[in-house]
């Protein structure tokens, strides 16, 4: 059965009216979290995890999909009406979106965003259909040894790409990791790092690390620098929609950004954030209206939105087909396949066909749900923003005592919960990414295991991992992702030295 | 603000206080993990790639990054506070204690109070202590609101979902 009949047995499991109604509350709360401040993607399907056991876990990831392609629509809502991205993703559509919606084109900033998102999500979801069996057939070939240097690889690349010192970016990493090893080691099954505590035996639980570090660590985060001119939401006048100048404006940036935001999403070291720069300064050379850049010119939404939400099907494609997550809230949909003893990968498509089509399936659903969610609601979401902040950020401290404590009934984990969130304090104050820590959490037992693996089969030697052609490749493209950003800096620096500077009117 | 113009770390000659004592504390972490590693028993084997090796890397790389960061705030690197991922923080203020002080002792208080006072209780008193903590005055409102939210949270997930929340001292009330 080629990809075509895999997804439409996929359907058949997605549209049945459970299902549905599950898809549509996940992109109905992705939304909601997505608009507000302070409570993201990641952080909901963290908080989401204790309530969906008894789910059947098709359901379960039905929901989460809808929640995390939500999240994306919801964010560009926030990001063009209040000029505060709520996530990475959104930094440039809040630039040109937010000088729009000032104009007085905020509504058709949010619908260019809106049929955008859909145009790239919809096509970034093909793009997943028929990539995903590709890559399964590719990862049926990697033994431990590539296994581990792929994610060593997602290891460089989500430290070195994200923020802006890569010191930092590895210091989260290693925090994560170093979180990971506490727990019962499974191949020798002595515990480590648990200083006698009993609840420690079992490890720290991914819903403690991301809520600590999410939700409370941001709540402290914003509590102790509260933005005093908040609050400016600028209103939407008049339907959601737009002009034929400005549907004629948007479709070439919207496949552009699609262009640009799947591949690099759908690489094992992808993310969103970096295709939504790429796209914002391509359309920035190729718009016919340069003078309305830094004024809200449309093609700087369109073009962002769209690459952003392609980059996050594109995400899709490691986690589902080799195990890999490239950003945090994939890490936590990781974490989830774990709990319900799913191994994502390419036997996951062998032995599950049914969730893993019905899954994919349901993100085509989920985006029409959200096209139709997000057009003519806009003005319905938007109101969330209303919400006093002292109330949201309370309610997200009680939610997170609640998810936490319910998971396990454990004060200790609560103890931990908070001070993850005095961790995730620091880290914001010492700009310190919180995703790597997240990321590196999941993925180090998971290149623990591996990179034993490996050497257990290669008696020992640890040549193995370069000596193998396939992972010597990928280990080789991983040294790169981390050495070249700072090399092409130092060659940079070094060529500005050596140039006598430009020729200014001296002062002798 | 240029996208692809990310900003460098803006050069300043003094070393700053907090980024030195941020790669210090990363530098004792990294310690820490080694001495701790030396702790974990070893089975025979199990004696070639053990459960030691990944922590003593984990531990090393911990080290080595600490130093980076020490080179680069003795070299007079400042970071630029998250300025990114929130909607409601400036990063240009001070750390305002007066407000992470009391919500610090509003989250100690629910430790305290979460079992022997009950769910409901400590939640609302979190919620109310919490928005107070962040600036709201309005009381009347922030009670009605903590409370309802308690409670619609312990009903629909004690009886709903079968989660195990305490009852505390309101057990057979609620």
């Amino acid at each position: 059965m080629g990809a075509l009949g895999e997804l439409l047995h996929g359907f058949s499991v997605a549209l049945t009216p459970e299902n549905l109604l599950w898809a549509l509350i996940g992109v109905v709360l992705g939304t909601a979290v997505g608009v507000l401040p302070g409570i993201g993607p990641a952080l909901t399907v963290a908080l989401l995890l204790p309530v969906t056991y008894r789910l059947e876990p098709i359901s379960a990831f039905i929901m989460f999909a809808g929640i995390y392609y939500g999240g994306m629509y919801g964010g560009s809502t926030t990001s063009i009406l209040l000029n505060t991205p709520g996530e990475s993703a959104s930094i440039v559509t809040a630039i040109e979106g937010n000088l729009m919606a000032k104009r007085g084109r905020g509504s058709a900033a949010l619908a260019t965003a809106a049929v955008g998102s859909f145009v790239a999500g919809t096509i970034g979801t093909i793009g997943l259909t028929f990539i995903a069996p590709v890559m399964v057939q590719i990862g049926l070939k990697f033994g431990p040894a590539e296994y581990f240097a792929l994610v060593v690889l997602a290891f460089t690349t989500v430290t070195a790409l994200l923020g802006r010192s890569m010191a930092r970016g590895l210091l989260s990493l290693l925090l994560g990791l170093a979180i990971g090893l506490i727990g019962i080691d499974t191949l020798s099954g002595q515990s480590r790092f648990t200083f006698g505590i009993p609840e420690l035996q079992n490890g720290v639980d991914v819903v403690t690390v991301a809520v600590g570090l999410f939700a409370v660590g941001e709540t402290f985060w914003v509590a102790s620098r509260m933005r005093h001119d908040a609050g400016e939401i600028i209103p939407i006048q008049g339907s959601v929609g737009m002009t034929r100048e400005e549907w004629s404006r948007s479709w070439r940036p919207w496949l552009r950004g699609t262009a640009l935001g799947f591949p690099i999403g759908s690489l094992p070291a992808g993310g969103a954030e970096i295709p939504t720069f790429l796209s914002y300064a391509l359309e920035k050379r190729l718009t016919k209206h340069p003078e309305e850049f830094g004024h809200g010119a449309i093609e700087g939404v369109a073009g962002p939105e769209a690459a952003n939400n392609a980059a996050a099907a594109g995400v899709l494609a490691p986690l589902l087909t080799l195990g890999l997550p490239t950003s945090a809230t994939a890490a936590i949909l990781l974490a989830a396949f774990q709990r319900y003893g799913l191994d994502p990968g390419p036997t996951l498509f062998r032995q599950n066909p049914d969730l893993v089509w019905g899954l994919i399936a349901s993100l085509y659903i989920g985006n029409v749900m959200l096209l139709v969610l997000n057009l003519p609601l806009a003005g319905v979401w938007v109101r969330l923003l209303a919400i006093p902040r002292p109330l949201l950020y309370a309610g997200i401290l009680v939610l997170a005592g609640l998810g936490t404590y319910g998971l396990s009934g454990s004060m200790v984990d609560l103890v931990i919960l908070y001070l993850l969130g005095a961790l995730g304090f620091v880290m914001r104050r010492f700009d310190i990414p919180v995703a790597p820590a997240v990321v590196g959490m999941v993925l180090g037992p998971i290149a623990e295991d591996h990179f034993r693996r490996a050497l257990q089969i290669a008696q020992g030697n640890y040549a193995t991992f370069v000596t193998r052609p396939l992972s010597a490749a990928i280990l080789l493209v991983a040294l790169v992702a981390l050495v070249a950003p700072p090399a092409i800096r130092m060659v940079q620096r070094q060529r500005e030295k050596n140039q006598p500077a430009p020729a200014l009117p001296s002062d002798t | 603000m240029e996208p692809e113009a990310t900003p460098d770390f803006p050069e300043s000659r003094r070393a700053d206080v907090g980024e030195v004592l941020l790669s210090l504390a990363t530098i004792l972490f990294g310690a820490a993990v080694v001495w701790q590693t030396t702790q974990i028993r070893l089975t025979p084997a199990y004696s070639k790639v053990g459960p030691r090796v990944i922590p003593y890397i984990i531990g090393a790389g911990l080290i080595l990054v600490g130093a980076w960061l020490l080179v680069e705030a003795l070299r007079g690197h400042e970071a630029i506070p998250a300025s990114t991922d929130s909607e409601d923080a400036d990063p240009a203020l001070p750390t305002d204690w007066r407000t992470v002080g009391p919500l610090a002792l509003a989250l100690l208080a629910y430790l305290i109070l979460l079992e022997p006072a009950g769910f409901v209780i400590a939640s609302a008193l979190l919620f109310v202590g919490a928005a107070f903590a962040m600036g709201s005055r309005k009381l009347v409102r922030d009670s009605a609101a903590g409370v309802i939210m308690a409670v619609i949270l312990y009903v629909g997930f004690t009886r709903g979902l079968d989660l195990n929340l305490p009852a505390g001292i309101l057990a057979g009330i609620l």
